[in-house]
């Protein structure tokens, strides 16, 4: 079966098509092709098959270089994946995740993998060895060269429920921030613009931690899909801020885009969520690179 | 237009840069992704209605749920071509008037959408004179079914009760429905401390009650897959789809993913479930639509396998 065919019209059931997906031009800033396969060039070959299916139009991967486990250690696929982003230039991005512990060497990552390499931007992961938040001042660094070189900048965030008493965030990894950790990083660069990842998970809580500061956006992939979350965060951000991921293969497209259509938005709204906002977000780095890119 | 094949999709898009970007993509992984095309024959019939196993009533207690006014839950249901929805109640989580509960369950379903909404009432079996509301909910309110939520309801599936419990409502023909989670323990409220739901003390009682009709909700096993793996080899439980996650979840679940993997589930024991209100409607259908699957599977899952256990009012 064809990834373009369908046995019932998604119209049938209140569903955009296939068509209707293409062309909200869907751009998935939280892909995770390449994440948690024995084999990811693999994996990322099979997950084509929905993006083919959903319409995806970019997909843009969290994990060139290394792995999110070990950022700095290179990753056998390393060259692979760095050939797949060269050949799918026109489908696909990267992001290279970095290590707030060890600021030089993440530093010398981003100039290999961004400044002379293919990636647009790093990512902060969800957690690291060194217990490191992108709260701490090894980030600044980071952030300056980040600055300079026009990178996006994902920063994975939750708040999990734990500890005594129980509290959102004190459950949370060693090194994993929170939207607080984002709005403190975020104030001492008021110049720079930062992806608030997950939303925080606990996205009530995790808005109203980043809505004084207009230089974050947020991005609400990888938790369950919850009716009336986008509407809220368009209510207290403005649509503007809010980018979109599909957290495949390991999400459900389907969840992620079911997001956004449980929302009540105009046509051109949605379109902003789905892709706009986030192409206006990595335009310099593309034109800066030669790429071409549409908004 | 029923059938979107790759020739219409270029010809409504050509001269857009995602279509093009697309047709590039095309020749490249995307080739290594498909499997030999085998085209659906162009649709003919009414496109099927959805039975949805899996949804609630009332007011999620920490939170304003979009849809939690019933006929806008209903609009909302109808608007997704749902034809028939399995309706439980969220005061059942925490209220102890167990009865109240089932009574206002009943009298919504019946003043907001007769025939389309059916009441599956709920007994605590943690509760004194819990077979007293399940002979209400069968004889005085007349539901088809019960839906029990432990961890929410202070007891687990090692309960005393739970055994009795599915022999009484295989004896009156209900159906069971137990909810295995109703939202991501990562962001409970800090009040709320559930054990996590062992699935597996679950056999023995099913497999001593031949013919019960059980349902879990919002199932979709633990990490290992092992408790999953034991309930469809050893007993005859159904489950929902509406905890299934990642892409194509439905088709590997059932064995018919591109990637060829075998099934966990068997396709008969499928029940459409989209947890609405809570989860957007749109999220578990759309996921019908990502998974590639044929007709007859479209139509066991959105209303056949339903339609087995449940006829219509």
């Amino acid at each position: 079966m064809s990834p373009h065919d369908f046995h019932f019209n998604p119209a049938d059931y209140g569903l955009p098509t296939r068509d209707e997906l293409v062309a909200y031009r869907i751009w998935d800033s939280h892909f995770h092709g390449f994440y948690g396969a024995q084999n990811p060039i693999e994996q990322f070959h099979a997950n084509q098959f929905y993006v083919e299916r959903m319409g995806i139009e970019r997909s843009i991967s969290l994990e060139i270089g290394g792995t999110l486990a070990a950022p700095l250690t290179p990753s056998p696929y390393d060259d692979a994946i760095r050939q797949l982003l060269e050949t799918h230039q026109d489908r696909l991005s990267g992001l290279t995740p970095i290590e707030p512990g060890f600021p030089d060497e993440s530093c010398e990552k981003m100039e290999k993998w961004i400044r002379r390499g293919p990636c647009i931007g790093i990512k902060y992961v969800g957690g690291n060895k060194s217990g490191t938040t992108c709260r701490h001042p090894n980030n600044d660094p980071i952030i300056r060269l980040a600055a300079e070189l026009n990178a996006t900048i994902y920063i994975h965030t939750w708040l999990k429920i734990g500890g005594t008493p129980r509290l959102p965030g004190r459950d949370n990894l060693p090194g994993e921030s929170t939207p607080m950790d984002v709005a403190a990083l975020a104030q001492r660069f008021p110049g720079v613009r930062f992806i608030c990842g997950h939303s925080g998970g606990d996205w009530e809580l995790g808005v109203r931690v980043i809505r004084p500061h207009k230089n974050i956006f947020l991005e609400f992939a990888g938790s369950d899909p919850h009716s009336g979350q986008v509407d809220y965060a368009v209510h207290e951000l403005g649509v503007d801020r809010i980018v979109w991921g599909g957290h495949g293969p390991s999400r459900s497209y389907a969840t992620e885009i079911g997001k956004v259509l449980d929302a009540s938005l105009s046509r051109p709204n949605r379109m902003k969520i789905l892709g706009g906002n986030f192409r206006g977000y990595a335009a310099p780095i593309f034109r800066q690179k030669g790429w071409k890119i549409t908004l | 237009m029923n059938l979107f094949d790759r020739r219409q999709f270029i010809k409504n898009s050509l001269g857009t840069g995602a279509a093009l970007s697309l047709a590039h993509a095309t020749g490249t992984a995307l080739a290594a992704a498909t499997t030999p095309p085998a085209k659906p024959a162009p649709l003919t019939e009414k496109p099927p209605g959805i039975i949805d196993t899996n949804v609630t009533l009332f007011q999620w207690p920490f939170r304003k749920l979009k849809y939690s006014e019933t006929p806008a839950l209903v609009a909302k249901l109808r608007q997704h071509h749902i034809i028939e929805a399995w309706a439980g109640s969220f005061e059942a989580l925490l209220h102890k008037d167990i009865a109240g509960v089932n009574e206002r369950l009943a009298t919504e379903c019946r003043e907001q959408a007769p025939g389309f909404l059916r009441p599956f009432g709920t007994v605590n079996l943690a509760w004194a004179d819990w077979e007293e509301d399940v002979r209400r909910c069968h004889e005085v309110h007349h539901m088809p079914g019960l839906r029990i939520y432990p961890g929410y309801q202070p007891f687990n599936l090692k309960h005393p009760g739970l055994a009795p419990l599915i022999a009484m409502v295989r004896e009156r023909g209900l159906i069971l429905q137990i909810v295995f989670q109703m939202e991501d323990p990562r962001v409970h409220h800090p009040l709320i401390k559930l054990e996590t739901l062992d699935a597996r003390p679950l056999i023995a009682p099913l497999q001593a009650a031949p013919g019960a009709k059980v349902q879990l909700l919002h199932f979709s096993g633990n990490v290992q897959g092992s408790d999953l793996q034991a309930l469809m080899a050893e007993t005859p439980a159904h489950l929902d789809l509406s905890r299934w996650e990642g892409n194509g979840a439905i088709g590997r679940m059932i064995g018919s993913a591109p990637s060829g993997s075998a099934a966990r589930v068997p396709l008969e024991r499928v029940f459409f479930g989209s947890h609405a209100p809570y989860f957007p409607v749109e999220t578990a259908v759309l996921k019908l639509m990502e998974s590639p699957l044929d007709r007859p599977q479209l139509n066991a899952i959105m209303q056949g396998n339903a339609r087995r256990w449940l006829p219509p009012v």
